[in-house]
């Protein structure tokens, strides 16, 4: 492969530089807000380095715990907690932080649940509301509470349980996770991949996005032999060689790196797009960081199969 | 009628009065409808005639001050899906930006954070806005991850008491609403009040914002928009959409361009320009109470007259009653 060594790390670099008043990241340089989202994939990118930014971010990352364990999706949000719990939970993971936070983190993700689950909810989606297709007893996580599942956040959830739970699963967790995974299944494009919730709305089938897709193929690794995985991988693999925008080409790589997926040609491209790309959102920045380095054969998103 | 009885009575009035209060009061926190608004309907054939000195011409007789002003302008920018005509297009957004700035603006900006897809940026190039905003040198600011304000909504149709919205939209002091015009299979319209669905971020509320469809989409555009203020109007109706929108109905030419400086005006005007009785399209109805103008005897119509589609715009079968028909 010829991508030049240092790339991974200009990307970190960058973000080892990019600092706000409380120590987490914003998504652009210019914002002094720190949002969960990209400083969760920046200490993602940047977990190797041992350098006093990921300290500090960590720091961030703890202090901005909820006290009913979630995490919210910027510093100074209300406190009923959202989607990136996921990914907090994962990332202190993958950090070897804080266990007890973890462990707060885990308990509101298994309180946590789409709308739909809910029985009157399910009777709604079955005899009156039945526009879009899916199936309410198959559900996962939402964006926030009190809304239904969708595919990016119940990826994240399944990640996150699975990585924290990689063998011994307690009976919660694994109902939660063989929910999550019947939901993404549930919801797929009709042709194949995901788009942000269902796949057929009105009658019309909607067409997969590239992270939704790839978020979705991560959390479904140890459904390696599942049609619907293997149709999917096949339209990322194929799509992504045509993307130019370097977030959803950065996910896409981390989803065919992790289901052992040929992907030379599409970090090729995204090392060749950075070249000249303008790319200052940071949460892009360490996407692109964690894909390149999929090259030494890295990934954050990994869960054993 | 003994005493005991009309005591009982009146204790049981009131009562009743008190308990239907919250259902009497206005939803609203003032009224800010003016006494007359503006609608100029603009013909106009295609994206590549010369939109600039179009929309300049159209924009004259309303006398925008916006000297100085810093100018958002808010497409409607949902998502790419080849050969489907489902986004603002960019010659028109880019047409706005070049007259803002000869008005004198300080600063034009365009801001959107689309509903679905959370690569803002692969929407912007596949769409074919990055190529154009680059090339006139407009920045583009993506809604869904901008800073966050807390700001306490102005109106209370949600039950919500306040929304996180990006400071590009709070701090604009021009916003401009360019919405494209098309049905809505929850919502029955996307117009200009319905686009402002784009300005709540998706890194709060998620893609999509689920939160403002269990809190009711009619309910969330009253609200938004009693909020945060629409100062100007440019609705890109020159190929619209009908049936199953906002992405999989067809197109529908209408060779117009609309502008207002009354989102309520405009939505009214756009709604029947598609065959349907605006009154009939809730929030329409609602913000007539307080924000707009959707009275045909107070809107002062400029350029072309309103001459309703015929045959109206198709809906999916709930919305069938909005025809005028």
């Amino acid at each position: 492969m010829r991508i030049e060594s240092d790339v991974p790390y200009r990307f970190q670099n960058m973000l080892l530089e990019c600092d706000t008043p409380t120590g987490g990241w914003s998504f652009y340089p210019q914002d002094t807000q720190a949002h969960l989202e990209p400083t969760c994939l920046s200490l993602l990118a940047l977990h190797s380095r041992a350098e006093p930014r990921v300290v500090r971010g960590l720091e961030f990352l703890l202090h901005t715990q909820n006290p009913n364990g979630s995490w919210p999706a910027f510093a100074g949000d209300d406190q009923e907690g959202c989607w990136v719990t996921a990914l907090a939970v994962l990332t202190l993971n993958q950090l070897h932080a804080d266990s007890n936070a973890i462990d707060r983190g885990i308990g509101w993700l298994l309180d946590s649940r789409g709308k739909e689950s809910h029985w009157l909810w399910k009777w709604k989606f079955r005899t009156s509301d039945t526009h879009v297709r899916f199936d309410p007893d198959k559900f996962g996580w939402p964006w926030m509470p009190e809304t239904n599942s969708w595919v990016v956040p119940t990826s994240f959830a399944v990640l996150a349980l699975s990585q924290r739970f990689p063998l011994e699963r307690p009976s919660r967790v694994q109902f939660r996770i063989a929910r999550g995974v019947e939901m993404l299944l549930d919801r797929v494009c009709p042709d194949s991949g995901w788009n942000a919730g269902n796949g057929v709305a009105y009658g019309v089938p909607l067409a997969p996005h590239l992270d939704a897709t790839a978020i979705a193929l991560l959390a479904l690794r140890g459904q390696a032999q599942n049609s619907t995985v293997t149709k999917s991988l096949t339209w990322l693999a194929g799509r992504s060689l045509s993307c130019s925008a370097a977030s959803s080409l950065a996910w896409s790589i981390l989803a065919l790196h992790s289901h052992q997926q040929t992907m030379t040609c599409q970090i090729q491209r995204l090392a060749d797009l950075v070249k000249t790309a303008q790319i200052c959102d940071h949460a892009t920045m360490a996407t692109i960081a964690m894909a390149l380095e999929c090259a030494v054969g890295k990934n954050p998103f990994e869960v054993q199969s | 009628m003994t005493r005991r009885t009309v005591l009982a009575g009146s204790a049981g009035l009131a009562a009743g009065g008190i308990a239907s209060l919250p259902f009497l009061l206005p939803k609203y926190d003032k009224v800010r409808r003016p006494g007359r608004s503006r609608v100029a309907i603009l013909p106009a054939n295609s994206y590549s005639q010369n939109l600039e000195k179009l929309l300049m011409e159209g924009l004259r007789p309303f006398n925008l001050d916006v000297r100085g002003k810093r100018v958002l302008l808010k497409p409607n920018l949902v998502d790419y899906i080849p050969g489907a005509e489902i986004n603002t297009h960019p010659s028109l957004v880019v047409a706005a930006a070049e007259c803002f700035r000869r008005l004198g603006a300080l600063e034009v900006l365009v801001g959107e954070g689309p509903g679905h897809q959370r690569d803002t940026e692969l929407v912007l190039m596949e769409s074919g806005f990055a190529d154009q905003l680059r090339e006139h040198r407009i920045p583009f600011v993506d809604l869904n991850r901008h800073e966050l304000i807390k700001t306490k909504l102005r109106a209370t149709y949600t039950g919500l008491d306040h929304l996180w919205l990006p400071r590009a939209v709070i701090e604009a002091d021009f916003v401009v609403s360019m919405p494209k015009v098309k049905t809505h299979h929850w919502a029955g319209v996307t117009l200009s009040m319905k686009n402002m669905f784009g300005v709540v971020p998706g890194s709060r509320y998620g893609w999509p914002k689920n939160i403002l469809h269990w809190r009711g989409i009619q309910q969330s555009i009253v609200d938004i928009c009693a909020t945060a203020p629409i100062h100007f109007v440019i609705a890109d109706a020159i190929v619209a959409m009908e049936g199953n929108g906002p992405l999989a109905g067809t197109p529908r030419p209408l060779n117009r361009i609309i502008l207002a400086d009354d989102p309520v005006a405009a939505d009214a005007t756009c709604a029947r320009l598609m065959g349907f009785i605006p009154e009939r399209i809730p929030h329409i109805a609602e913000t007539a109470k307080f924000l707009g103008n959707a009275s045909l005897r107070l809107i002062d119509q400029l350029a072309q007259p309103v001459t309703v589609a015929d045959p109206p715009f198709r809906v999916v079968p709930e919305f069938q009653y909005l025809s005028a028909r």
